[in-house]
């Protein structure tokens, strides 16, 4: 999934969309797949999503997350398979059987983690991080520094991916095993590598703050954007859609 | 033994590189130059299986890399990143030096660990993060010597330091060569080449322009003027002074051909 949060350029429909629906575009799809308890309208609501991959021309991007939520959600379903007690035993004897109940705990936790997860993933793939910072400030009255500071921090999600990418790249050149199959042994690997992860991380943050404060950074204001952003109509059917896919949620 | 056989790696239906065919013969010292994305990082780290060919075949000691793991490739081959702060992990030296050790086996480890901080001058006690760049470089060095490698991998190794610390590693780096150490050196800087590499590659847009010894290839305009590669100082004043002197590519090989020509009677 590296550069999965890579700004991706176009002018599709969802390039098009303003930011401020486009976070509320995704929050509904979450809460809908919270509200929702019917897997076949999870699946869907997971259709939704790559839909919006196709629509923002980052399908690609979209069909990568979901294989790599899906391998995540195989060891999330197999957890609930073995701990859920309750319900009718499918497979096996009490108390160490597989019950219906389970497996169906099982579906909609991985059902609703994919589902969840995508589109705020997506549609920020297709959204400048100024244009967010921008519409914060202006629409939501949020104070610069805040807008700034969130938009940076999701900014910097690719770059110290990256960064990581680079440092497991090294530590593998000098012998540590993070070429093995094995996925624990992968993850016990990556903790001695908090140390120059953390040490990079923190000489950028101190390199941007120096960067921002040169720029006059603590004399913007809300006054002070030149971009204006507007309503236009695709908005209204994207918010319609939005509230459509939570009042489902509601009631399937 | 690395040998490249029509070697070519595409990313997302690019070539990085395309039908390379080189070999890397023991104890050589071999600069691979460039402009930026002409595939320089990419061949070397296809030589030590970081990347993994999309078709032809990378070789070390006759075997295939794709049969190998990175990690244990490392046991024959040390790869010092033009960043050392990808490469430093450990809070002291010391430890630094012998994390390397301990990933390969070596059971002399700590007489090793102590040998090379002794070599290189280190406290093995301070924090290698708070050492300057060029000393976070040299530790990173140290901690791949350590390792005898029988391959030595630089990639951009003097990004950052001054002229000092480029000679102090430079000459570690020589002196390694010399003992029978492999050494391929991707480089921007052309003078440090002319100085040290004895063979050099040139890539343009993935594709190998030319290789050969190091002096002849500086001089070989028309190919680095394609490689948007400008020869080191020296050699384009020789190359500008024409037949009127001796072909001259250090600064004492200048003076004695200028001490020629006045004794032969060239006009200046």
């Amino acid at each position: 999934m590296k550069g999965f949060l890579d700004y991706k350029p176009g002018d599709t429909v969802l390039h098009r969309l303003d930011p401020l629906t486009k976070i509320f575009l995704s929050v509904c799809i979450c809460a809908a797949c919270f509200l929702g308890e019917e897997p076949a309208f999870l699946v869907f609501l997971i259709g939704c999503d790559l839909l919006l991959g196709a629509l923002g021309g980052v399908f690609d991007r979209a069909v990568g997350m979901f294989k790599g939520l899906l391998k995540l959600s195989i060891f999330l379903f197999v957890l609930q398979l073995l701990f859920v007690r309750s319900g009718v035993p499918l497979v096996g004897q009490p108390p160490f059987a597989i019950t219906d109940l389970g497996v169906l705990t099982g579906l909609r936790l991985v059902l609703r983690l994919i589902g969840a997860t995508m589109p705020l993933a997506l549609l920020l793939s297709v959204t400048q991080m100024s244009d967010l910072s921008g519409v914060l400030v202006q629409r939501l009255h949020v104070p610069y520094k805040y807008a700034f500071t969130l938009t940076t921090a999701i900014r910097f999600i690719p770059v110290f991916a990256n960064a990581l990418s680079a440092i497991m790249e090294a530590q593998t050149a000098r012998g540590v095993a993070f070429d093995t199959k094995n996925p624990f042994k992968k993850l016990g690997l990556i903790l001695p590598l908090c140390m120059p992860l953390l040490i990079s991380s923190v000489s950028r943050i101190h390199d941007t703050a120096a960067a921002a404060e040169m720029r006059g950074f603590t004399l913007r204001t809300r006054e002070s954007q030149s971009r204006r952003y507007t309503f236009q109509s695709g908005d209204l059917v994207a918010a319609l859609i939005a509230a459509a896919l939570v009042a489902a949620g509601v009631l399937l | 033994m690395i040998q490249f056989e029509n070697v070519t790696l595409t990313y997302g239906g690019a070539a990085a590189v395309r039908d390379l065919n080189f070999t890397v013969a023991p104890g050589e010292f071999v600069a691979v130059i460039g402009a930026n994305g002409a595939g320089k990082t990419t061949v070397s780290k296809l030589m030590n299986g970081l990347l993994k060919p999309t078709s032809g075949r990378v070789l070390l000691d006759g075997v295939p890399t794709t049969a190998l793991r990175t990690s244990v490739l490392a046991r024959k081959i040390g790869f010092l990143f033009q960043n050392p702060d990808r490469q430093l992990c450990k809070p002291t030296i010391r430890e630094e030096i012998a994390f390397g050790l301990a990933l390969t086996g070596r059971k002399d480890a700590a007489a090793r660990t102590e040998a090379v901080l002794r070599e290189f001058g280190f406290d093995g006690s301070r924090d290698p993060f708070s050492a300057s760049r060029g000393e976070r470089q040299r530790i990173a060095l140290a901690s791949l010597i350590a390792v005898e490698p029988e391959v030595l991998i630089l990639d951009e190794p003097t990004t950052g330091l001054d002229y000092r610390e480029c000679m102090a590693m430079m000459a570690r780096v020589q002196s390694l060569n010399a003992a029978g150490t492999t050494v391929v050196m991707v480089c921007h800087d052309m003078e440090l080449v002319l100085d040290f590499a004895r063979r050099t590659l040139v890539l343009k847009d993935g594709t190998l322009l030319l290789d050969g010894e190091t002096r002849s290839v500086f001089r070989n305009t028309d190919v680095l003027r394609r490689a948007s590669v400008l020869p080191p100082q020296i050699t384009r004043l020789s190359l500008r002074l024409g037949d009127r002197l001796q072909p001259a590519d250090t600064v004492e090989e200048m003076e004695a051909a200028i001490r020629a020509a006045r004794q032969k009677g060239v006009p200046a």
